[in-house]
């Protein structure tokens, strides 16, 4: 209802596009009215990392190699205007139009705190 | 010591489209609409917030934090911090009252953790929402979605926490209330209060300064989150853990995020803290369990999905 994840960037019944992510065996199937980055997590997979779901984080940035998309407004900390035109995107922002290749791009976020640090942690 | 600081009063949130953001602030959080200005900003509160309005809303093209403000006793509170920051070496500006609607003048600095914040005397108190303080009923009917009651603090990822807590307790009054220590004595996480909760404001120690991690809204009881749950999981809303409990603070809390990426929590209970409280101290192997008591596992996201 109010979230990215239903998000109805056009009025066309949905279909269904082909995601392939380079070097990888696996792919997954996305529905023109959900985002790459949604699609990928219903689809049960993890080739692309997680995070807010909603262009603000980063954490999900993509390079589209090939295929067509509709994308929403992404936070410019992560896509500057020349990396959109390029095709570098937030996964959880853009909306498949055809098949697409993608390559996952993710940005190095630093942090002082790892949960790899920590015992109680896999 | 108190220096007359007394409460959060607002946060500004920058969103990438508003009317979506309406939607998740509105709707499902329940907060309520009270202003527009022509800046295109909207100003919203919780239905128990006397003052009127707490967030302010702002359509930008990066998401996160632009400031978070605190309110204090009186314009004269107001004089003297703002010797105090001074001394301390902070920048300060003033930004002329009616800035934010039906808001006094605000003391703007930026912290050692590059987080933008404001102090304030003065703001129209427009009076509890549906209920007055004349024989009130317990709550309005008409409210939305988690039906949440008030701002209540906010987490900030930045640098430089011990400055920033020499500034916090030794100028503006708040007291250290809970910590997370390395073994080499590092303090990583500082959650302050300049009253009796838990915490008012928390910083986590983050090589970038100046990031956003949540803005906390409260409720009144466990059955409230599990409602909260409900209702994120009916909208389909980005979730990001939760329901579970903080061993920090010991507040109850789930959190997801607003379609901006920004992320929002909600939570009841949790301790309190008395100026002669010494600080509670988690050491940082002990982070797991510090931030998800039930988990004991910190998951990747809630370290790096900031704004
Ligand atoms: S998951 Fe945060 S920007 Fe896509
Ligand atoms: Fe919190």
């Amino acid at each position: 209802m109010n979230n990215n994840n239903q998000a109805h960037p056009d009025t066309e019944v949905p279909t269904v596009h082909h995601i392939a992510v380079n070097d990888q065996p696996q792919g997954f199937p996305a529905s023109s009215d959900l985002s790459v980055l949604v699609a990928m997590e219903r689809a049960g997979q993890q080739l692309i990392s997680v995070g807010c779901r909603g262009g603000g984080c980063g954490k999900c940035r993509i390079r589209i190699v090939q295929g067509e998309y509709f994308s929403k407004r992404m936070s410019r900390a992560w896509i500057s205007p020349q990396q959109e035109d390029e095709g570098t995107v937030l996964a959880c922002r853009v909306f498949a139009r055809s098949d697409l290749v993608i390559e996952p791009d993710p940005p190095e976020i630093g942090t002082h705190c790892q949960p790899q640090d920590q015992p109680d942690c896999d | 010591m108190k220096k007359g600081v007394m409460r959060p009063g607002h946060v500004q949130i920058r969103v990438l489209d508003m009317d979506e953001a309406l939607k998740h602030y509105v709707e499902l959080l329940g907060l309520i609409e009270v202003d527009r200005d022509d800046q295109g900003r909207v100003y919203l509160k919780g239905w128990t917030e006397v003052d009127k309005f707490s967030v302010v809303l702002r359509e930008a093209d990066e998401a996160g934090m632009d400031f978070m403000g605190f309110k204090c006793l009186d314009e004269s509170v107001l004089d003297n911090l703002h010797e105090g920051l001074k001394a301390f070496g902070c920048a300060v500006d003033e930004i002329p009252e009616g800035e934010l609607k039906d808001c006094g003048r605000r003391l703007r600095f930026t912290a050692p953790s590059g987080h933008d914040f404001e102090l304030y005397a003065t703001k129209q108190q427009t009076g509890k929402w549906g209920v007055g303080n004349h024989n009130p009923e317990a709550w309005p009917r008409g409210l939305q979605g988690i039906k949440a009651t008030r701002f209540d603090h906010c987490l900030l990822y930045g640098t430089d926490l011990d400055k920033t807590l020499d500034l916090f307790r030794d100028v503006l009054g708040f007291d250290l209330a809970e910590q997370v220590v390395t073994p080499d004595g590092k303090r990583v996480a500082q959650f302050l209060t300049a009253s009796m909760k838990a915490h008012d404001v928390a910083f986590i120690d983050h090589p970038e300064p100046g990031k956003f991690h949540h803005a906390s809204f409260f409720l009144e009881t466990w059955e409230d989150v599990l409602r909260a749950a409900d209702l994120i999981s009916m909208t389909d809303t980005s979730i990001d853990i939760g329901p579970t409990r903080h061993g920090l603070t010991h507040g109850k809390t789930i959190y997801f995020f607003d379609p901006s990426g920004n992320r929002t929590e909600v939570f009841c209970g949790g301790d309190y803290h008395y100026p002669d409280h010494e600080p509670v101290t988690w050491d940082a192997d002990k982070l797991g369990k510090a931030i998800f008591y039930h988990d004991r596992q910190l998951n990747e996201r809630f370290l790096t999905a900031l704004t």
